[in-house]
């Protein structure tokens, strides 16, 4: 009977005993989080004084961030934005941190592969941000050149130019994370190269009247304008 | 402060020199055809008006590759008889080199005003290497007032086409006269004098990476001139007439430089033109006459294309800059016909303001900004085109006066928004 006891308490005992090693990990994982949390909302608090003081609200609206958040229904600062997205990342590197300190196998290899994994996210954002800015600059540069030259397709030909430096950086971004490398490859050479061809056939083949006219339309607008400027502006 | 650096044989002429009075400087990139006349002009005017003062003809040029310093060296006046009477004729040292710094006319410049300040000069002359009407009394007006009448800047007064001069007319004269509050009828003329104290004060300023090494010298040397309280007077000097211009020359790209150097200057002389009400005349020497002008075409069909191209396309960027209010009449103005299109002149006053409010609020890249201003441009050039048509010179004059008058009186739009 006595063995019988001894079967059942034996596991029992065993797993408190595992639990007592345990312990200290679990206390020390709710340490970490809970200062971790508190790190965050704190650095969070810092980087809002910090962006409302070298007015990042007003940077943002001018770079067009402002209205890209609000064509995506996002209501909010976009300081408010980078300090919600600071302050994330760092309660997840915290739980990880702490998850960590739980010593289980398991859970640090999972650990371990997200923190070689972060700076692909880190570049990945990068590459966003520096692309959508070189983007809007480069396609509002072709816009007023455009505009100046008398073009009267100068928006459409900033818009194109926009999407497809845009769709360019988005393969750059998904290949940085590695998600579906192979697959968005060849959907952007597909999409990049339909988008030439497409162009190509417009005003090559498909197009070939609407061409006509928009040539035809340009030259006759010049053509009565022998009228030669000896103006001088300076 | 960086000091420009010459060569050892610029050097050792300058050395050679050892001080001079006078240093008549001539910027220049390929003006063979040119400069030869203006050289013998500027020798000729030192020669009768100045034949006590020691002189030099300094040529910087920005890498010619059609001889331009070749025929500076070259060129003298064969026979001073036939110029000069009884005056006594002084030797005039000259010497040409090609600049280093940025490519244009202000680091042309200073590459002068820093020989100037080597020979001790004190007064000196700049004059376009391209410049056809130049007479040697150029030189007796632009230096004299600075030798004998105690002046620091002489700006010049040309009787020009009243089509020409357009983004003096429209943007830097009003602009300048209500910030500044003196009347400098030609700030970015080209052609001026000026005392060696202030080539100087020029040569302070680390402003040789900006757009003043390029186009942006002209309103830099005169608006430098008056915010720092130097005194500053007006030569009339007749007609300009220069070479054809560049062809290869960008419209944006000229608007870019003459603008955001005004307005960068702006930013800087804030606290120098906020109290500044009203404007008051500059003292002119030279005997006024009047002078015959060249017929100058204007496309002005093509002008309001570009004006209504860029009410299309660059709707959102206007809004941002402009405002509602102006954004709206200036979509009125776009749906008038060609023959009766007009761009009241308030509207202009508050457009400009507008642009350097944005420019000081870096709303836009400053490139971006001001290109994009330049539509608008094309449409008040043709209002002010098709408005001054029939009238006589005078009368065209009085259509600029009415346009400084509102930017004077729209001052307090300007800086109710400047912060």
């Amino acid at each position: 009977m006595m063995d019988f006891i001894d079967l059942i308490l034996e596991p029992l005992q065993e797993m408190l005993l595992r639990f007592k090693a345990f312990l200290p990990n679990l206390l020390a994982m709710l340490v970490i989080v809970g200062i971790g949390l508190l790190l965050a909302k704190l650095l969070r608090a810092i980087l809002l004084k910090f962006l409302a003081a070298v007015g990042f609200d007003s940077w943002s609206d001018r770079m067009g961030f402002t209205t890209l958040m609000r064509k995506g229904d996002l209501w909010v600062k976009p300081s408010v934005v980078v300090g919600a997205v600071a302050f994330w990342m760092l309660v997840i590197v915290t739980l990880m941190v702490g998850l960590s300190a739980l010593r289980v196998a398991a859970i640090d290899s999972l650990v371990g592969e997200f923190f070689s994994y972060l700076p692909r996210v880190f570049s990945a954002a990068m590459i966003l941000l520096i692309g959508y800015v070189v983007s809007g600059f480069v396609s509002r540069a072709v816009l007023i050149a455009a505009a100046n030259a008398g073009f009267h397709y100068a928006k459409l030909l900033g818009e194109v130019i926009r999407a497809l430096l845009m769709l360019m950086i988005l393969a750059m971004v998904m290949e940085q994370l590695q998600i579906a490398t192979s697959i968005v490859l060849a959907a952007f050479s597909i999409t990049f190269g339909g988008v030439v061809v497409a162009l190509a056939i417009a005003f090559g083949v498909g197009g070939i009247g609407a061409a006509r006219r928009i040539i035809e339309r340009e030259i006759a607008e010049e053509k009565p304008q022998e009228k030669q400027d000896d103006i001088e502006h300076i | 402060m960086d000091t420009v650096t010459f060569r050892a044989e610029v050097q050792g002429q300058i050395e050679e020199a050892g001080r001079a009075d006078i240093v008549v400087g001539i910027p220049s990139f390929n003006s063979a055809h040119t400069i030869g006349h203006v050289v013998r002009a500027a020798q000729a005017g030192l020669a009768k008006y100045f034949p006590e003062h020691r002189a030099v003809i300094v040529n910087s040029d920005g890498g010619s590759s059609d001889g331009t310093m070749e025929v500076v060296r070259n060129t003298s006046i064969a026979d001073f008889d036939a110029i000069l009477l009884h005056h006594r004729i002084s030797p005039v040292s000259r010497m040409a080199f090609p600049y280093s710094g940025i490519p244009g006319k202000g680091s042309a410049f200073r590459a002068i005003f820093e020989v100037a300040r080597m020979l001790d000069a004190q007064a000196c002359v700049v004059i376009d290497s391209d410049l056809r009407s130049i007479t040697p009394e150029w030189i007796e007006l632009l230096v004299k007032p600075v030798l004998s009448g105690g002046f620091d800047y002489v700006a010049p007064l040309y009787h020009r086409h009243k089509f020409d001069g357009t983004i003096t007319n429209s943007i830097v004269y009003p602009l300048t006269r209500a910030l500044y509050g003196k009347r400098v009828r030609q700030p970015i003329g080209g052609d001026f004098g000026f005392s060696g104290k202030l080539a100087q004060f020029y040569l302070t300023k680390e402003v040789w990476d900006s757009d003043v090494a390029r186009f942006g010298i002209d309103i830099w040397m005169t608006t430098t001139a008056i915010a720092n309280g130097f005194k500053v007077a007006q030569s009339f000097l007749g007609a300009k007439i220069h070479d054809a211009k560049d062809p290869g020359a960008d419209l944006g790209d000229m608007l870019y430089q003459v603008v955001s150097a005004t307005f960068e200057l702006m930013e800087g002389y804030a606290d120098a033109w906020g109290p500044v009400r009203g404007s008051e005349p500059v003292p002119i020497f030279g005997f006024e006459y009047t002078v015959g002008l060249e017929h100058v075409n204007v496309n002005t069909a093509r002008m309001l294309k570009v004006f209504r191209e860029g009410l299309v396309n660059l709707r959102e960027i206007w809004m941002d800059i402009l405002g509602a209010g102006d954004l709206q009449e200036v979509e009125r103005l776009g749906k008038a016909g060609d023959g009766e299109f007009r761009f009241p002149t308030g509207l202009w006053a508050r457009i400009v303001y507008d642009y350097a409010i944005a420019f000081h609020q870096r709303k836009l890249s400053r490139e971006h900004l001001i290109k994009s201003l330049l539509p608008l441009y094309m449409g008040k050039t043709a209002a002010f085109v098709i408005e001054v048509e029939p009238l006589a010179q005078h009368e065209a004059e009085e259509a600029v006066e009415r346009l400084c008058l509102d930017f004077e009186n729209g001052k307090d739009y300007l800086l109710a928004r400047w912060k």
